[in-house]
């Protein structure tokens, strides 16, 4: 693939508030037409680093590239062609779904733009279409949100954790959604700290911690790359995972608040240990459970941390 | 353009629907016309006057029995002293004993009841008195009334007030416009400088610098709403001043359009150059309250500035305020009322308010 298919391209990117590293290097290419994803923590640095990319905030080094134009140069015609969703959206609150809508389509005027008719359709408002916007519930407020970073039919759409706050089936029908773009040739650009989110929606995942992308790759290749073991789960009230990693086929072991998960490539073998153990008095298996790895394993074997929802 | 009309009718509709917002920005001038106006009207003040009567005819007579009679409801309105000479009775007025001094010259009853028109002399201290315009207002009214009822030929007879005013006004007359003033400077501060850094801290002007709407658009849209209020209060003020009280508007009404602009740009811009000090809305309120009550005070819209300015920090502080020059330019344009300054004054020092609060606020005001 060309870099002319690179739609975003960031290089060297840093933003310092006072002494927080708030993004501290970080450097990404997008392609055109996948779903790329920003995986994180609390403070990891993904708003800050996606409103660098779409020119909200200046960064103190490091340069941007948005459809082969530069920020912050070509910001104005950068924001005809793009979308942006923020984490926090603030609208006015009086105004009604559709008002408010309406108003956001005369910002692109001479530009092509989706009727808010479609749009409302498209996030499933077609109730709440008469209803002010600081009547809405939160999940409403985001799939507005949403609408409003498609009005103008962008070619990129930048969503800063846009299924947070929303129920299981709504946050699958945005999913639906976000696919549906990337069908009709978009490319999309969220942040989230959603594993599943970002394993089941995502084409490629950068894992970003420390305002640093540790690792990025397509979900499965990910897992692949670390993991070609097993994870055998459970509780051990003593907590710490080295007594673990010594057993039989074991691989890698991790231990946090008293959950171990042991990587295993020969599940018989360890399991028999394991159970070994536990006759013996040495350890406990409570909750016990085998699975395949996840995003969360490679999360937790770069950062020694679990990613929390 | 139609997107700063748009934008414009979305903020009007976000301003109609916050009903204590739109509630208040016409009812308070509204209650401060009403308050003023009842306590004027009813009178309860009794001033002191004195009078040197040296008409030995029937006018004379009857002229001060009428302000002797002049009653507000239960209460007289003047309390009158007799004084045999000019001098004695100036000398009162100057000790601060008398309000006010009227002299009927000799010769008064013949030169009423002939065609000729007659004048009698009303002296009073426009720095003893905060209330001089007003008293004045009264002191013609009764001799106007008086001219009407017994002198139905000639209606002729008139009060010559000895000072630097030139125009008597009555009291709803004189305060109107200083309401308008008033009401407009609140509009400018607190109609803008705490609803801007709402926007601003709520993140909507974040959200709308997201969109490639140009940043004078969204401030064209926010400038002409407050001038859409603005003329809307001005038409309510000052059609309750005439509906209600009586007043009296002489003045050129394109003018007056002209200024409420003028006068509203000015104080917007205040609003925009306080909104780009503030950091929270709280922090707006508070500043511009801080700014407004001095102003509301030390501005002559309540009484006449001569009242103030002996002290000479405030003479000075007075014609520094923006509000000042509002209040005598529509008081002039309005009512006619006698000038403090020359109107292009007024106009100029309004103008340079706007254009200094304007390019500050360009410079400082900050979107996030
Ligand atoms: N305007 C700011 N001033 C000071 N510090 C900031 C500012 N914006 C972000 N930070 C800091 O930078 C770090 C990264 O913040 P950022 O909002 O980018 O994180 P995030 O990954 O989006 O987190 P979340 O998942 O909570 O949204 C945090 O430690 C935050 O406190
Ligand atoms: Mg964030």
């Amino acid at each position: 693939m060309g870099s002319e298919a690179n739609v975003i391209v960031a290089d060297g990117l840093r933003k310092y508030y006072g002494k927080t590293h708030a993004v501290d290097g970080i450097s990404l290419a997008v392609r055109h037409g996948e779903i790329f994803g920003m995986l994180g923590p609390n403070g990891a640095g993904k708003s800050t680093t996606i409103e660098m990319l779409e020119g909200l905030r200046t960064p103190d080094a490091g340069s941007v590239e948005i459809l082969g134009l530069r920020q912050p140069r070509d910001a104005t015609a950068i924001k005809r062609r793009i979308g942006i969703q923020l984490q926090t959206t603030a609208l006015y609150p009086r105004l009604s779904v559709t008002e408010i809508l309406d108003l956001f389509h005369t910002f692109y005027r001479g530009h092509p733009t989706l009727p808010t008719d479609d749009l409302i359709r498209l996030v499933d408002l077609d109730e709440k279409r008469e209803t002010r916007s600081k009547q809405l519930s939160g999940g409403q407020k985001q799939r507005l949100s949403v609408a409003l970073a498609l009005v103008n039919d962008p070619e990129i759409v930048f969503l800063d954790e846009p299924t947070t706050g929303l129920d299981p089936q709504a946050r699958r029908q945005l999913w639906d959604v976000i696919r549906a773009l990337r069908g009709r040739g978009k490319t999309i650009l969220l942040t989230t700290h959603y594993l599943e989110e970002a394993e089941q929606l995502c084409d490629r995942v950068a894992i970003v911690d420390h305002g640093k992308i540790i690792e990025q790759g397509a979900p499965s290749e990910l897992i692949q790359r670390y993991f070609q073991e097993i994870a055998i789960q459970f509780q051990d009230g003593h907590g710490g995972s080295d007594a673990y990693t010594r057993l039989p086929g074991v691989a890698h072991a991790a231990a946090e608040d008293g959950l171990v998960t042991v990587y295993s490539a020969d599940v018989p073998r360890t399991m028999a240990a394991l159970l070994e153990r536990e006759t013996s008095g040495e350890g406990k298996l409570r909750d016990l459970s085998v699975r395949s790895a996840t995003l969360e394993d490679v999360f937790l074997k770069l950062t020694g941390r679990a990613l929390r929802d | 353009m139609s997107t700063v009309w748009t934008l414009y009718r979305a903020s009007l509709k976000e301003f109609v629907r916050d009903r204590a917002a739109l509630f208040w920005t016409l009812a308070f001038p509204i209650l401060f016309i009403v308050m003023f106006g009842i306590i004027f009207k009813a009178g309860s003040t009794t001033y002191n006057i004195g009078i040197v009567n040296s008409d030995g005819g029937s006018v004379g007579l009857g002229l001060m029995q009428t302000f002797k009679d002049s009653k507000s409801g239960d209460s007289n309105v003047f309390n009158v002293q007799t004084y045999s000479t000019q001098d004695e009775a100036v000398g009162a007025l100057k000790a601060g004993k008398q309000d006010l001094v009227l002299v009927l010259p000799a010769s008064l009853s013949e030169t009423a009841t002939s065609p000729q028109p007659a004048t009698v002399d009303v002296f009073y201290d426009p720095s003893h008195s905060a209330s001089a315009q007003i008293e004045l207002g009264l002191v013609q009214g009764v001799i106007t009334q008086y001219a009407a009822q017994h002198l139905q030929s000639v209606p002729k007879l008139s009060a010559v007030p000895q000072s630097i005013q030139t125009h008597n006004l009555s009291a709803i007359d004189f305060l109107v416009p200083g309401i308008l003033a008033m009401s407009l400077m609140q509009l400018g501060l607190f109609g803008t400088a705490p609803a801007l850094v709402s926007l601003r801290q709520d993140g909507v002007l974040r959200r709308l610098g997201a969109t490639p709407l140009p940043r004078w658009m969204l401030l064209a849209s926010q400038v002409l709403l407050r001038l859409t209020i603005g003329l809307t209060q001005t038409a309510f003020i000052i059609g309750l001043g005439v509906a209600a009280f009586d007043m009296h508007v002489e003045g050129n009404w394109l003018a007056l359009l002209g200024l409420v602009l003028l006068g509203a740009v000015a104080f917007i811009g205040m609003g925009y150059l306080i909104a780009s000090f503030a950091r929270s809305v709280e922090s707006a309120s508070g500043i511009t309250s801080a700014v407004n009550f001095p102003m509301m005070f030390l501005s002559g819209i309540f009484f006449p500035i001569a009242s103030l300015a002996g002290v000479p920090v405030l003479a000075i502080i007075i014609k520094i305020l923006p509000l000042t020059y509002l209040g005598d330019a529509l008081r002039q344009i309005t009512v006619q009322g006698a000038p403090d300054f020359p109107l292009a004054l007024d106009i100029g020092v309004l103008a340079a308010w706007a254009i200094v609060c304007g390019l500050l606020s360009a410079r400082l005001f900050k979107w996030e």
